[in-house]
């Protein structure tokens, strides 16, 4: 019974370590400029304070699943949470000017989820940098 | 007036505390998000659609027209693809009465039935048909069991062979899924025509809404002889053709 | 009729373990392949928006097809109370079961997305077929797993008669749906036939027989222990007929296509002037799968002889994988008629080309060595085998005849 305390407690703590690192490392060429405004930029772009809150950290999934059912059911287009948007503002760029795939190792979206371990279907698909040249 | 007694204080505050709660975070979410406008779903009152005069349509028309195809949507350039595994959205196809022999060319692409098969045989719903008509895959759902393929009687749609880079920003298409023509549904979306449609310089390829009846190609489709490809089988199609 | 008893195959012998590590050989030799196909993408196959269905998919349908027939022992027995087959019960649901997760196996292995197979669980449109088909295949495990029970336990054995008779008719409706993933595609003159239907279930009587008396016949000579001619002959004679029938359906078939004029260009494709297919057809499954079986299995000079039901099991097979083989690959190779009156000169038509390719086949292969090896580790730790099928324990009144 103890030992079952000891593992149920350490997991506990470890979830509560995984969520103290707040830090993202590579937030893309754009979003980097943006960055002292903050909340501002996704502000300008249209989004609620709220929705950028919750984008940045755990809905982005619900958001983007919920908006590509809506876009490519029901034809809905516009607004504020677009794919091509994201990779807009959150690719980086190489030495050659050149853009670098925003899933491929230590980049916006993968950091993350290299970190928690969960796959990236998105890009198997679409497009991984901004389609307007540098 | 009843003096309140504590249940009843307790049940009022919190009805009233939630109800403005709820009022007041949906007016903060929508003055928010009013700035960029989200359009409205498609709906059924439209039916998009494209009639294809063989009589007028040359065969210089049709290439312009796959080329404007792939140029928009970003097929045909796989590389380790060989013959019938390389994508083909839209196809030049040459036909001959064989009583007559009575010789046409018609651009031949995803009909965008109202019945379609590739629909109805789709075991993840990832084939779909909008509210306006218009056929797509969606590539989120689609497992690759090629079951559409095998039930389309157009030879309409193609497996992605190979893995891509470089696809077009609103035409996403991915190794082990199918894709065929869209009718274009992002550049019709914003109010323009497919590109094929826009390729061709004269009147030999008409795309607008079948329903309303001031469109020039349902008032064509009045005048005109028009037929759908294999008729027989019952689907209606979208895209219609005369002189073959 | 004395007790049957059942028992555990010992498993130990250098035979077993070689058999299991050959079949596991083949299993990853299939995941190789898995990899090599899911990482290139599908165009190092020789399948093609074409011929999108190949290899991998003819050892799938034949696997699903044989499993659902593998049942039918059981089903006799339980369902039409003949109890000389009662011994053979368990092992025909084992069989039943480990043919269908091959099977499975190879179609899942196939898709184009096989990662987001769960997606097929999730969503369904029950407008398709293949949904259809998913529920049935599941249900079919969780059916024959019940009806194992029902067998194994002796408490539940009362109840074994009905659940047989829910196994049967899941069966039955299991198959029909596998035919009718051909059967209602409208486009293709090959596949439009309601026959297809109760064709699959003919195929799968046979197929799953043969697939069954090779395995019945090999673990009881395996292990040395006694399996008696009453039951084998009786078994033989079931596979003639069944044999027999997939050919009288098989003729329909073709009768029927022949009368509808516009079939006739797809049935002389495959009957006259097909090429691979034709030679396939009249030398695979008409010949060596159809009419040289029924050769040995009736002749005088053969019947009753095992070597040569075992030969002929084989060849029965070998000429059902070929007979899908030209259902699937020869019913696509033959282009979709888009004009009829018309001739295509450009743009589409001519018979597809289709080379398989190394990995498909060793896909299929795979399928099969995980059905093997699935009944081979279960018989070893279940008692699916009773310990004698001599003439004496069967039928008891076998020798007095």
């Amino acid at each position: 019974m103890n030992r079952l305390i000891i593992v149920f407690l350490s997991i506990m703590l470890s979830s509560v370590f995984a969520y103290a690192d707040q830090h993202i490392p590579n937030l893309g060429k754009k979003a980097t400029e943006f960055k002292d405004e903050g909340e501002k930029a996704h502000k300008r772009e249209g989004m609620s304070h709220a929705a950028s809150l919750i984008l940045q950290r755990k809905m982005h999934p619900e958001l983007l699943m919920h908006k590509r059912d809506k876009t490519l059911r029901q034809g809905v287009r516009g607004g504020y949470i677009q794919l091509k948007k994201c990779i807009e503002c959150h690719t980086s760029v190489d030495e050659n000017d050149e853009y670098i795939p925003i899933n491929s190792a230590d980049q916006f979206c993968s950091t993350c989820h290299q970190k928690v371990g969960i796959s990236l279907d998105c890009f198997s698909c679409h497009r991984t940098t901004p389609s307007k040249e540098i | 007036m009843k003096a309140l007694n504590r249940r009843e204080f307790i049940k009022t505050t919190t009805t009233t505390t939630a109800g403005v709660a709820i009022i007041a975070s949906g007016i903060t979410l929508t003055t928010y998000a009013a700035k960029p406008q989200e359009s409205n779903p498609v709906t059924n009152e439209k039916r998009w659609g494209m009639l294809i005069d063989t009589n007028k349509l040359t065969e210089t028309d049709i290439d312009d027209m796959i080329d404007a195809c792939q140029e928009e949507q970003g097929w045909g350039s796989e590389i380790l693809s060989t013959g019938d595994q390389k994508s083909g959205w839209i196809k030049k196809i040459k036909v001959k009465d064989t009583a007559t022999d009575r010789i046409s060319n018609l651009a031949l692409m995803c009909q965008h039935c109202e019945e379609p098969p590739c629909v109805d045989v789709c075991p993840t719903n990832a084939s779909m048909k909008r509210e306006d008509g218009i056929v797509l895959v969606d590539k989120h759902l689609c497992i690759g069991c090629r079951y559409c393929m095998m039930a389309c009687p157009y030879d309409a749609r193609s497996f992605v062979h190979e893995e891509l880079t470089n696809q077009k920003e609103h035409m996403p298409r991915g190794k082990g899924t199918v894709e065929s023509c869209t009718m274009c549904v992002h550049k019709v979306d914003k109010g323009e025509q497919p590109a094929c449609v826009e390729a061709v310089d004269s009147d030999a390829v008409i795309f607008g809404d079948l329903y309303d009846s001031n469109s020039k190609i349902n008032q064509t489709l009045k005048k005109i002889q028009s037929t759908q490809i294999r008729a027989d089988l019952n689907l209606n199609t979208a895209v219609r053709y005369s002189g073959i | 009729m004395s007790i049957i008893r059942y028992e555990q195959i010992q498993g130990k012998s250098l035979g077993f373990y070689a058999l299991v590590a050959g079949l596991g050989a083949f299993i990853l030799a299939a995941l190789g392949a898995v990899y090599f196909m899911e990482h290139n993408g599908h165009h190092v196959t020789g399948m093609s928006n074409r011929i999108v269905w190949g290899l991998p998919h003819v050892f799938a349908l034949f696997l699903i097809v044989a499993a659902s027939g593998a049942l039918n022992i059981a089903s006799i027995a339980s369902v039409f109370n003949k109890k000389v087959y009662k011994p053979l019960s368990r092992l025909s649901g084992l069989v039943a079961l480990a043919l269908l997760a091959g099977g499975l196996m190879v179609l899942v292995l196939d898709l184009g997305r096989p990662d987001r197979l769960i997606i097929a669980m999730t969503e369904y449109n029950f407008n398709s077929i293949f949904a259809w088909n998913i529920i049935l295949y599941n249900g079919f495990f969780v059916i024959v797993g019940v009806y194992l029970w029902m067998m194994f336990e002796r408490r539940m054995n009362k109840y074994s008669h009905t659940v047989g008779i829910a196994a049967f008719t899941w069966r039955l409706i299991l198959t029909t749906g596998t035919g009718s993933i051909f059967g209602f595609l409208v486009a293709r003159q090959a596949y439009d036939a309601v026959i297809m239907a109760p064709m699959f279930v003919i195929m799968s009587f046979a197929f799953g027989l043969a697939f069954f008396i090779l395995v019945l016949m090999a673990s009881y000579k395996w292990t040395a222990r006694p399996l008696g001619d009453a039951i084998v002959n009786r078994l033989s004679n079931l596979l003639g007929v069944f044999v027999a029938a997939v050919m009288y359906f098989v003729s329909v078939y073709h009768l029927g296509n022949l009368y509808l004029a516009e079939n006739s260009g797809v049935e002389s494709f495959i009957l006259v002037d097909g090429g691979i297919y034709t030679k396939l057809f009249w030398y695979g499954q008409i010949i060596l799968g159809g009419l040289v079986p029924l050769a040995l299995l009736y002749s005088p000079a053969t019947k009753g002889n095992r070597t040569m039901l075992g030969l002929a099991s084989v060849l029965i097979i070998l000429g059902g994988i070929v007979q899908l083989y030209i259902i699937i690959v020869g019913g696509q190779a033959y282009p979709m008629e888009l004009f009829p009156g018309k001739e295509i000169l450009e743009g589409y038509g001519g018979i597809a080309a289709y080379t398989p390719t190394l990995p498909e086949l060793m896909l299929g292969l795979g399928g099969i060595a995980v059905a093997l090896i699935a009944i081979a580790y279960l018989i070893k730790f279940l008692p699916f085998l009773p310990e004698s099928l001599a003439d004496d324990v069967t039928d008891p009144h076998h020798k007095k005849l």
